[in-house]
């Protein structure tokens, strides 16, 4: 990953390292040896630090190794976190994906999504495919993406409202291009791109975790999860479902918690703050690092890889349907409207269109006492005898969870979910009429599988709050960084689909707005550059500021540790 | 190395290259045709789940169509002629276009019958019916595309030197008859909308 993301790492590594050797030596003695070497690869590091900045000559191999030392450490702890989450991903991403989506199985009681699952299956004929997975998901939102690790265990997601407002041929066209992207190998790049998003939220996690219990938890589960064998532990999909919501958000840490707690201000306080001032500053540098490479490095390079692909799926689909019209029709209409889908965000780049914005924002955070009092009720709610250990009264996030899970389980027809839920809602409006906008309404839940508009979208209006409850930032998500959208333009789809065959009923061509935008992109080039020229100064100083905090940090405690074990020995 | 090695040496390599190329020809087409055999094995996969769905069927028109015997006979017998035509391939794509045909005038007849549209476990049946023919129609383009896959690879140069010796000859594609057609124009007028003709 990033050179600049590699020299702050490595000096908390080390850190980390030398502490811990510290703390071995107080009990039993570390050889002077160690210490020794120790000194010499500090000495190489100083060498390339110098080379760089005070611009000292230096023996080229000394550089070479000094760099090496500088860069290698945390280069392979990101390679390692990045293969890790892969892994993970590939194992059971999917499950929590779907959880995260509230994705349910089609009903084949209800005529449109039978004729959904036949022209999954017709599709999947055509393409010489397995025949994925099919799964709807409630939400006003138009949208469709595949899910999976590979074609063996592929996923089609769509929405309701998908079903609603294409025609057969168009539904056709879509699924084609969905499968067909499957077919291409779509998915594993997918994993791979997202693996490298949510690596860095899983950084940030890291730098976090001693000091907020939030990303501990998140962490802890995590590790769990990548050491359990079972997929379809539904903890450990509900784990990973949480983790790609919140933490692919660069959003307020738990580090600002910590630092900035509302209240009083004490000198221990300050005190404890000043002391621990390096790690603040080394997230703080992280944090803007991750923002630049990934909307300026990464972002873009992937962002353009991935509209290849699309492109690629779209001629494939073209290819198997014989009908360019009618997927040249569906883009169209798809475009037209946002295609919000609650809790989509981190997979933004797998949909079909961008999941946008659409409903506004209601402004309903909970204070404290109404989120215990939501969290009383839902668990008194709870049959007797299957209370889980894991959802409290003060553990929010896990009720929150819980909650999302019931209303999973009745949507597919379990009785008891439905059950409760009822007494759940029954007892929320009794109470408190504003928590009661918390949980969905069960009779909603009903209409809205037969194609209820007004019902999908108080549904959704009870996800986007469910949603808020766990990430202050509604549309960030890994795809917000990039600068390049993923999904590519829709005038170059049409173009190319134009190519293939299709004829395409332009609204309104504006040669004039495309002159504006090129004149002012021009004008404003140098400016960006500009910019972004010294967004990258002030990176390096601050790695610099870290760095060197850090070195000063980690010498007071080694002092200290050489102090303490003096002290001991004579 | 004198003059005599040398020449030997280049033979073996040659020989050790060319040898390679064989092995790597023969096993890409072996693997093609299979697929060829596979996709051919689809079709019968999807004709044989529309010789299924035929008696539900024909005992759901009954119920509300019984004097309409001439059409709800003929489906049947052209479904239990398919069925016994099973292992005769020639004999096969006749008695198949003949059930489509049978199929396509009772959806016909059907049209007709209002109560009969309108019923749940008709509709179920209907579209599992256009599913079924479309599936069939898909798994047939699947065919056509690997037969034109396979026919282009062991035809072309240089593969096509040795395709004769090695056993791989062209295969046939599907063609579009008369009889497919009339069950795909007259489904026209159902809910589902599948008109046309698919190559």
């Amino acid at each position: 990953m990033g050179v600049p993301l590699a020299l702050v790492i490595t000096p908390l590594m080390y850190g980390v390292g030398l502490i811990a050797a510290d703390v071995v030596n107080l009990f039993w003695p570390v050889p002077a040896e160690f210490w020794r070497k120790a000194g010499a690869v500090a000495g190489f590091g100083k060498v390339a630090l110098d080379w760089l900045v005070q611009q000292k000559s230096a023996d080229p191999q000394a550089l070479a190794v000094g760099a090496a030392v500088m860069l290698v450490p945390g280069m392979l702890f990101s390679f390692l976190l990045w293969v890790g989450l892969v892994r993970l991903l590939r194992r059971s991403g999917s499950g929590g994906a779907l959880l995260a989506l509230a994705a349910r199985e089609p009903l084949p009681t209800v005529l449109k999504e039978l004729q959904l699952a036949d022209v999954v299956q017709e599709m999947a004929i055509a393409a010489g495919l397995p025949a994925p997975q099919l799964m709807l998901i409630d939400a006003p939102g138009a949208n469709a993406c595949i899910l999976g690790a590979g074609p063996e265990n592929a996923r089609i997601v769509v929405s309701r409202a998908l079903l609603e407002d294409l025609e057969r041929e168009e539904l056709e066209a879509i699924l084609a291009h969905l499968l067909a992207s499957i077919g291409n190998g779509d998915l594993r790049i997918a994993v791979r791109m997202t693996a490298v998003f949510e690596a860095c939220g899983l950084l940030l996690a890291i730098i976090n975790a001693p000091f907020g219990p939030q990303a501990r938890r998140t962490l802890w589960r995590l590790v769990r999860c990548w050491l359990g064998s079972g997929s379809d532990d539904p903890k450990e999909q509900a784990a990973i479902a949480d983790f790609l919501t919140r933490s692919a958000g660069l959003e307020t840490d738990d580090i600002d918690r910590f630092m900035d707690p509302s209240g009083k201000k004490s000198v221990l306080r300050s005190l404890r703050n000043f002391l621990l001032f390096p790690i603040f500053l080394t997230n703080l540098a992280i944090k803007l690092l991750l923002w630049v490479f990934l909307s300026v490095m990464v972002g873009p390079f992937l962002a353009l890889l991935w509209r290849t692909r699309q492109y690629l799926a779209d001629a494939s689909a073209i290819q198997l349907t014989r009908n360019p019209d009618a997927l040249a029709r569906a883009l169209q209409k798809l475009s037209q409207e946002p295609g919000q889908i609650p809790g989509g965000d981190w997979a933004a780049h797998l949909f079909l269109v961008l999941p946008g914005e659409g409903v506004g924002h209601a402004d309903n955070s909970l204070s404290a006492q109404q989120m215990q009092t939501l969290a009383r009720v839902w668990l008194a709610s709870a049959p007797a005898g299957t209370q889980s250990t894991w959802a409290t009264a003060g553990n929010f996030s896990a009720v929150s969870n819980q909650i999302s899970a019931t209303v999973q389980a009745a949507i597919s027809g379990d009785v008891q979910a439905m059950a409760r839920l009822h007494a759940a809602y029954h007892e929320l409006t009794a109470t408190d009429p504003q928590l009661a906008a918390q949980v969905p309404n069960p009779d909603d839940l009903v209409s809205a599988r037969h194609g209820d508009f007004s019902a999908m979208t108080r549904l959704q209006a009870v996800r986007r709050n469910q949603n808020q409850k766990a990430s202050k930032d509604d549309s960030a998500g890994s795809q917000a960084p990039s600068l390049i959208d993923f999904h590519p333009p829709l005038k170059r789809r049409l173009n190319r689909l134009a190519k293939l065959g299709a004829q395409i009923h332009e609204n309104s061509a504006e040669p004039k707005a495309r002159i504006v935008v090129l004149v002012l992109s021009l004008l404003l080039g140098p400016f960006v550059l500009a910019i972004l020229a010294l967004l990258l100064l002030l990176i390096a100083i601050l790695i610099m500021a870290s760095m060197t905090f850090v070195a000063i940090w980690l010498a007071v405690i080694h002092k200290l540790f050489a102090l303490a074990g003096g002290v001991r020995i004579g | 190395m004198n003059g005599m090695q040398l020449s030997f040496t280049m033979a073996g390599v040659t020989a050790v290259l060319v040898g390679t190329w064989l092995v790597i020809t023969f096993n890409r087409l072996v693997a093609m045709r299979n697929r060829v055999q596979n996709a051919w094995a689809q079709i019968d996969v999807q004709l044989n789940r529309r010789h299924d769905l035929v008696p539900n069927l024909v005992e759901t028109a009954r119920g509300y169509m019984e004097h309409e015997h001439s059409v709800l006979d003929a489906v049947t017998a052209a479904r239990a002629q398919a069925i016994s035509a099973s292992n005769d391939l020639a004999a096969r794509a006749t008695t198949e276009s003949m059930l489509g045909g049978t199929l396509g005038r009772l959806v016909a007849v059907a049209e007709g019958y209002p109560q009969l549209r309108a019923a749940e476990n008709f509709k179920v049946l209907q579209e599992q019916l256009t599913s079924t023919e479309n599936r069939i129609a898909y798994a047939r383009q699947f065919y056509n595309d690997e037969v034109r896959k396979y026919n282009t690879s062991q035809a072309t140069f240089p593969g096509n030197l040795v395709a004769g010796m090695l056993g791989f000859s062209p295969k046939s594609m599907f063609l579009a008859d008369e009889a497919d057609c009339s069950i795909r124009l007259l489904s026209k007028n159902d809910e589902s909308g599948r008109g046309e003709e698919r190559g």
